[in-house]
């Protein structure tokens, strides 16, 4: 890769606003630039970094998933539930019990996609209410499962592993498979084949429906790892939690370059993506703006970020015609 | 490219009423029959007086519906109205507190939705290559952002003088007001929609843009006017849902998108865009109103109605197609 493909690239732009968000809080407020803020940000984060991760597989394929935070509020709220009632205790027994639910979740809302040939949008939307009902019902009727009730699985979101919190670990170890499977493995390049051009896709052999379940498969089983890190992050499970932060999850990869017709983005660019949603809350208070104005910023920020897109494209294609011209 | 129900822009046109009995709508009159026994049976309080009595409060997001249906045909969607309801709610209530008398509340409250709607019209038709579920995504974030801002820190305000809010949700005999309105507004927007030069042009558009926009239809200018309707339309849903509560919070409105979606779809409207009827889309919307205030006569929880809306929209699109698919492997 030569420098000029590096600096024109996106996610080397976005890199910059990441660095230049980071310098520009910490001359501000000094508090943010320690070892401490970052992994508590990260932390406090972990949620929508692993998701955007599934995320931008469905959307790779074309498609879009609302039904994840509802997946997620189902698997974190059973395993609360179980440990509440002590059914069970191990702390790795509940993770692969919520990953298990997410999967299961997510290979519904596939077959219907793949197969049925419901429209994303609408399979996943039903699914939201579902899966959100499903949760509030185990929660026999909107019972909490508190710090106290949650055992030793609390500790999960407390202990260290070599220096560095193990739901970090999670989250690196999740973005560093992603990585190299996308890039460099035949899975990897056959999402991308599918997002760019679903029928040549399928003519040059590669079975579409397999894939498309697939990616909601793995979008399902990262939804359930995220249910398990929001009880253990948070210390407690309710059925409404991360009720909306879907949202939160599809603009942290819009803003990393995903596209949404499918075909285009990055897992540096999800990641870079994720990290800009997740310091736009920490970096208002230090900067002295009220937290009111926090999801209002992020509107714009979104907005403002797929406009220059929009504009900086048709630039480029006007320079490009130019050029031909000449 | 029969679909399943309604009607499509390639359909060879057939006897409507043979359309509508064996059709999608005929299927929704069965249910929307088969609600109501279930509701009279699930229900003792279920009849007529209570009906009229609680429908008031869920027939706003039925105003959401007539817009959308719209923007589905196209082939579009529209997630920000449940945050413009936020916002016009909020406004709604400050300018009455504010003294200001209540035609022009009404207005304020209209314009405010309006102004939401066109901001959405002006980014999609000025920037057309951006998907409409990353506009409006972001643009709901701001309009429930704003909200927040102007609600300050408390989140809710409650409506001192509600005398005009009583005036709009009274009733004529034993009928609401907002009943006469929304079927007004159903009937327009079903001949709108299928029986108008414009209409024609959004099922042009749903089903294939660039050939509509070569023969010559402004699809711009149509989506344009469209978008901006739909915060209107968000606009009147918050008059009377501040005329029902009295008051707005920073959760007004909350889902009432996804509400509005799965009435159009449910009614057979394909978020593909190009496919559907305005009928079966109100045929929906009552269906799931009496369900609503059925199960919530017997204290139903409002999470559980949401299950069963979302089996059956998840039914409704997904079972055709599983149908076809086997009759298509069965005559193989």
């Amino acid at each position: 890769m030569n420098l000029k493909k590096l600096t024109g690239s996106r996610e080397f732009l976005l890199f910059i606003i990441v660095i230049a968000m980071f310098a520009i809080v910490s001359v501000v407020n000094p508090v943010f630039f320690s070892f401490n803020a970052v992994t508590d940000m990260l932390k406090n984060n972990a949620v929508t970094l692993v998701m955007a991760l599934g995320m931008l597989g469905v959307m790779l394929v074309g498609g879009i998933d609302i039904s994840i935070t509802s997946t997620l509020a189902l698997s974190g709220m059973t395993i609360g539930m179980l440990l509440k009632y002590n059914h069970i205790s191990s702390t790795l027994l509940a993770f692969v019990i919520a990953i298990a639910i997410g999967t299961a979740c997510g290979a519904l809302v596939g077959l219907l996609i793949s197969r049925a040939g419901v429209p994303p949008i609408i399979a996943s939307m039903g699914f939201m209410y579902i899966y959100r009902a499903m949760g509030y019902l185990i929660s026999n009727g909107g019972e909490w499962a508190s710090a106290a009730a949650l055992g030793s699985f609390k500790n999960f979101g407390t202990d260290k592993l070599l220096g560095l919190s193990k739901v970090i670990w999670i989250i690196i170890v999740c973005y560093i498979v992603f990585f190299f499977v996308m890039k460099w493995t035949r899975i990897g390049r056959q999402v991308y084949a599918v997002g760019s051009n679903a029928e040549a896709a399928e003519v040059s052999g590669i079975k579409v429906k397999n894939i498309k379940l697939m990616v909601h498969t793995v979008m399902g089983f990262l939804a359930g790892l995220a249910g398990a890190l929001q009880v253990a992050v948070y210390a407690s499970a309710m059925p409404n939690m991360a009720q909306g932060g879907e949202m939160d999850v599809i603009a942290a990869c819009v803003i990393g370059g995903v596209s949404m017709s499918g075909g285009r983005g990055s897992v540096i660019g999800a990641l870079l993506g994720a990290l800009i949603m997740a310091m736009i809350p920490k970096a208002l208070p230090l900067l002295h703006i009220d937290a009111l104005w926090q999801n209002m910023i992020k509107g714009v920020m979104i907005l403002a970020v797929v406009v220059i897109n929009v504009i900086l494209q048709r630039i480029a294609q006007r320079n490009a015609l130019a050029r031909r011209e000449m | 490219m029969a679909g399943k129900s309604g009607r499509s822009i390639n359909n060879v046109p057939e006897s409507p009423i043979k359309k509508l009995i064996f059709g999608w709508e005929g299927i929704l009159i069965l249910v929307f029959i088969g609600v109501n026994i279930f509701c009279k049976w699930f229900s003792e309080y279920y009849n007529m007086f209570n009906l009229l009595r609680q429908m008031p409060v869920y027939l706003a997001e039925v105003f959401l519906m007539l817009v959308m249906a719209f923007i589905l045909v196209m082939g579009e969607i529209d997630i920000s109205v449940g945050a413009t309801v936020c916002l016009a709610a909020t406004m709604a209530c400050i300018a009455s507190n504010a003294g200001i008398p209540f035609p022009l509340v009404i207005l304020i409250t209209l314009l405010v939705g309006t102004c939401c709607g066109l901001i959405n019209a002006v980014i999609l038709t000025n920037f057309s290559e951006l998907p409409p579920m990353i506009v409006t995504l972001s643009t709901q974030i701001i309009f429930r952002g704003i909200a927040e801002i102007v609600l300050g820190s408390g989140g809710s305000i409650s409506v001192a003088n509600t005398a005009g809010f009583k005036a709009i949700s009274r009733k004529i005999g034993s009928v609401p007001l907002i009943l006469f309105l929304v079927i007004i507004l159903a009937v327009f927007a079903a001949i709108v929609l299928g029986r108008s030069t414009f209409g024609r042009k959004v099922y042009a558009i749903g089903t294939n843009r660039l050939a509509a926009r070569y023969s010559g239809v402004a699809v711009q200018k149509i989506r344009f006017i469209i978008y901006t309707l739909m915060g209107t339309a968000a606009g009147l849903c918050a008059l009377f849902m501040v005329a029902s509560s009295y008051g707005a919070n920073t959760t007004t409105g909350t889902g009432f998108e996804m509400d509005a979606i799965a009435m159009a779809v449910f009614g057979g409207i394909s978020s593909t865009g190009g496919k559907g009827n305005m009928i079966g889309g109100i045929i929906s919307a009552f269906i799931i109103v009496c369900l609503r205030i059925g199960l919530g006569q017997r204290n139903v929880n409002g999470q559980v109605i949401l299950l069963i809306i979302g089996v059956l929209l998840i039914a409704a699109v997904a079972l055709p197609n599983i149908l076809g698919s086997l009759k298509k492997a069965v005559k193989k």
